[in-house]
């Protein structure tokens, strides 16, 4: 299997603070029952987890529920994780997206919607606010400077603020051909910025 | 190796950042992943370049949280290892959740299993496995809940729900059978609207088959009715019996 370059080594392209590989090695600790282990990958993963959550959700408690059933979830399915696929971080991160995209994905979210569009439009430099490798923000955000606007708006409407690709065009006002392609093409401008191979 | 098809490709970055909000589209496109290896390298690339956004969206989470996830880890049992690599078959799949309504699953799977026995044809067992696979992954969602309640007709209802998958599996035990010419008919009360959910079949050996509903909402309550063969759009009798879902 090619592990691909999504599991760093030295330089760590996949992770802000260049331990992935641990991280890695801690989740197959963790498959095998281990709560020490799983402790270390909270503290490692919990900011992240909790922040992006916070950052799609947006209500705190309910940010904070998700975390959790997030991070149980990491305990409970641990044993199914295949480093193959993508790094540790990478696997955690997706089961936090999905969960917090899944939480503001139903009707009877559909009120809270017009709120949260208008607390994302003023949102802007949360990202810098809230974290914690300063290095790491910089460079997200000199990757994001680099995009097109609208490459720029639409990753962070779909990923920041939830929406599918669908309200994402709708917002912006564009067609559902050009929002796909430029999602596609900024993430793979961001991953060639990045490093990630 | 197929033809990489530009219409499907080109839905790789909405799907790595979970922007496909179509259930039907997403499947097309996981369908399309499984035989086109070079968007699943694409995706795997782009999903690691959102876990990098993610990471730069890190806030400190309230500290009781460390407390709280601790404590329900030490509480929780891991999910067995896969046997393979590739898909878990539907059949081990039923045996994953274990959670305090661990018994109640298990009769559940028992009854999906019974089921697939007893069809004969490919495409049947196709169907089936699908389903119990779909209803495998509501039982095994960590948010699942159970719900059991005696209907004013006799036996009760049993349902299993995950709201953070809008999806929730109904079995009955030891319910009469309906009067001639009438059926069991199950209903989403919500705020919003009531909703058809699905017909109840005849039961076999006092169950009834396992009906998945989707489109679950929070505030829904589960209800079901006898209503004339076939099934109305809406009740047109008492709920015999109504299932709070509560989150």
């Amino acid at each position: 299997m090619d592990a691909h370059g999504t599991r760093p080594a030295g330089a760590s392209p996949g992770l802000p603070e260049g331990r992935g590989q641990d991280l890695d090695g801690l989740l197959a600790t963790v498959a095998r029952g281990d709560e020490t282990a799983f402790a270390k990958v909270y503290d490692r993963l919990a900011g992240p987890v909790y922040g992006l959550i916070r950052r799609v959700v947006r209500d705190p408690a309910q940010s904070e529920e998700v975390a959790q059933e997030v991070l149980l979830e990491v305990w409970r399915t641990a044993t199914r994780f295949d480093p193959a696929k993508g790094s540790a971080a990478t696997w955690v991160l997706t089961i936090a997206h999905r969960r917090a995209v899944d939480r503001v994905r139903s009707v009877t979210a559909a009120a809270e919607r017009e709120k949260r569009t208008s607390v994302l439009l003023i949102a802007g430099d949360d990202v810098a606010e809230a974290v914690e490798a300063s290095l790491e923000r910089e460079r997200v955000r000199r990757c994001l400077e680099g995009l097109t606007e609208l490459q720029r708006e639409s990753i962070t409407l779909a990923y920041y603020g939830g929406y599918s690709y669908r309200e994402v065009a709708g917002l912006l006002g564009i067609t559902l051909g050009t929002i796909k392609t430029r999602i596609r093409d900024g993430l793979i401008r961001l991953r060639d910025c990045m490093g990630v191979t | 190796m197929r033809f990489v098809r530009p219409d499907l490709h080109v839905l790789a970055g909405v799907y790595s950042i979970d922007a496909i909000a179509d259930d039907a589209e997403r499947a097309r496109f996981e369908q399309h992943l499984r035989h086109c290896q070079q968007c699943a390298d694409e995706v795997r690339g782009m999903a690691a370049t959102a876990t990098r956004l993610g990471f730069a969206a890190s806030a400190s989470p309230p500290a009781r949280m460390r407390d709280h996830v601790l404590a329900a880890v030490a509480r929780t049992r891991q999910l067995p290892p896969a046997t393979d690599h590739g898909h878990v078959p539907a059949e081990q799949r039923l045996r994953m959740p274990r959670l305090a309504w661990v018994a109640v699953a298990a009769s559940l799977a028992v009854i999906v299993v019974l089921a697939t026995v007893l069809l004969r044809t490919h495409s049947e067992l196709d169907k089936v496995r699908a389903r119990a696979a779909a209803i495998a992954a509501v039982l095994a969602a960590p948010d699942a809940r159970v719900i059991t309640h005696a209907t004013s007709a006799g036996g009760t209802t049993t349902a299993v729900y995950s709201l953070a998958r809008h999806e929730l599996v109904v079995a009955s035990a030891k319910l009469p059978p309906p009067p001639r010419g009438k059926v069991y008919e199950l209903w989403l009360l919500g705020p919003p609207r009531v909703r058809p959910a699905g017909l109840l079949s005849a039961a076999t050996h006092g169950h009834t088959a396992l009906v998945l509903v989707a489109g679950v909402l929070r505030g829904d309550q589960l209800g079901m009715t006898v209503e004339p063969a076939g099934g109305t759009s809406r009740p047109t009798t008492t709920p015999i019996v109504v299932l709070p879902l509560r989150a």
